[in-house]
């Protein structure tokens, strides 16, 4: 029978992917703090948004509760049609005084969107109170949606993917089912009266 | 000699690029006047829609070709297929609360800054001793509408509608209502067209 003794522990060099591995280490687990920290990611977008108009107005989006089963549920109800719904809503925005610089919101708006997103409407009025700013982006077989609007004291920042192709289909069947039961309802009534 | 023939071909390759960023640059939607802006500052309530090529192709999809029964409606199609192949859509629209807001100099300037060599006046309408009026421009290459530009002067309402690349008369009448393009203008622009 054989044994095996054991073998003198000796100190190893350390090898190349030790001398790397911890550098590699610490910058996985920064990374992501220091791009939180810098306002939403190096994608923006939506929490960036969100963050950016917080700090400059001194405001505080209301979160709402259940978004993302909300979300899951517009998903499974539109069969994949509209999903990954993001929803911050400002109530009683108030800026003071001071009337909202609709040049300053899409400045800040398109700074923290971050890219690819590429601008499509803008709607203002000069008493700034009224600013609509509407945003898509090519997501594979989707379209990404990020609308920014401001009525009154009332700012709403949504995100959305939506799928062009499903939402008509729905939406044309939703219409035809719309016009049946218009029919029917139309067909009782004038049972009804002839009786 | 070599050298000569380097030189050439250096040349050649100079006068192609240049041509190459001129045409691109022809089909590209031009940067805001700077008459825009005192507009816009004037206005008290100001649309803006952009949408290049990519936009147009995604935007399109949001267009239904199909009557309610799914069946496909060619008009629509038609349309959709015009709106694929556009390069460009540029469209403002500024409204005012007092008559005419904005001079005939202002006018002109706009016709100025959009219009150029490749770009023909179809239409010409003024109002005696106002600065209202409607003027609508074709760009024509081989004898096929590649543009349309439309200014519409309203007495409270300014409207300029650019859009690049082939256009098909038949279908420009329904463009209108589709990405804030104004229905009368198109409608107008069809009209004349068709003549």
């Amino acid at each position: 029978m054989m044994q095996t003794s054991p073998v003198p522990a000796t100190p190893s060099k350390p090898g190349w992917l030790t001398i790397l591995g911890a550098p590699l280490g610490l910058a996985a687990i920064m990374t992501p703090a220091v791009l939180l920290a810098a306002g939403g990611g190096a994608g923006g977008g939506f929490d960036a948004i969100v963050h950016g108009i917080e700090s400059r107005y001194h405001a505080h989006a209301t979160r709402i509760p259940f978004l993302g089963l909300m979300s899951g549920i517009a998903g499974i109800a539109t069969h994949g049609g509209v999903h990954n719904l993001h929803l911050a809503t400002f109530e009683n925005f108030n800026t003071g005084d001071k009337p909202v610089d609709g040049d300053e919101l899409l400045g800040l708006v398109e700074q923290r969107a971050g890219g690819n997103w590429s601008r499509m409407i803008r709607e203002t009025s000069r008493g700034g109170d009224e600013q609509t700013l509407i945003y898509i982006r090519p997501e594979a077989k989707q379209i990404g949606m990020l609308i920014v609007d401001l009525d009154h004291h009332e700012l709403d920042v949504v995100e959305l993917s939506v799928n062009p192709d499903q939402l008509m289909k729905e939406a044309r069947e939703h219409s035809h089912h719309h016009h049946d039961t218009d029919a029917d309802s139309d067909h009782d009534r004038n049972d009804s009266d002839s009786n | 000699m070599n050298s000569i023939r380097v030189w050439a071909g250096i040349l050649a390759l100079g006068v192609a690029t240049t041509g190459a960023a001129v045409g691109r640059a022809q089909d590209q939607l031009p940067a805001p006047s700077p008459i825009e802006k005192e507009l816009a500052a004037r206005a008290t309530h100001v649309t803006e829609v952009t949408l290049d090529r990519k936009m147009l192709a995604f935007a399109s999809k949001f267009m239904d070709d199909k009557d309610d029964n799914g069946k496909e409606d060619k008009d629509d199609q038609a349309v959709k297929q015009m709106i694929q192949n556009l390069q460009g859509v540029y469209v403002r629209d500024y409204e005012f609360d007092k008559d005419h807001s904005y001079t005939a100099e202002e006018l002109e300037g706009l016709r100025k800054y959009f219009e150029n060599s490749s770009w023909s006046p179809m239409v010409k309408e003024r109002t005696k001793g106002h600065a209202e009026g409607t003027d609508i421009y074709v760009k024509l290459v081989d004898n096929k509408m590649q543009g349309l530009f439309v200014l519409d002067a309203e007495p409270k309402e300014l409207s300029l509608v650019l859009i690049l690349g082939p256009v098909d008369i038949d279908a420009l009448g329904k463009l209108g209502g589709n990405f804030g393009i104004p229905k009368d203008a198109m409608k107008k622009a069809q009209k004349e067209a068709t003549k």
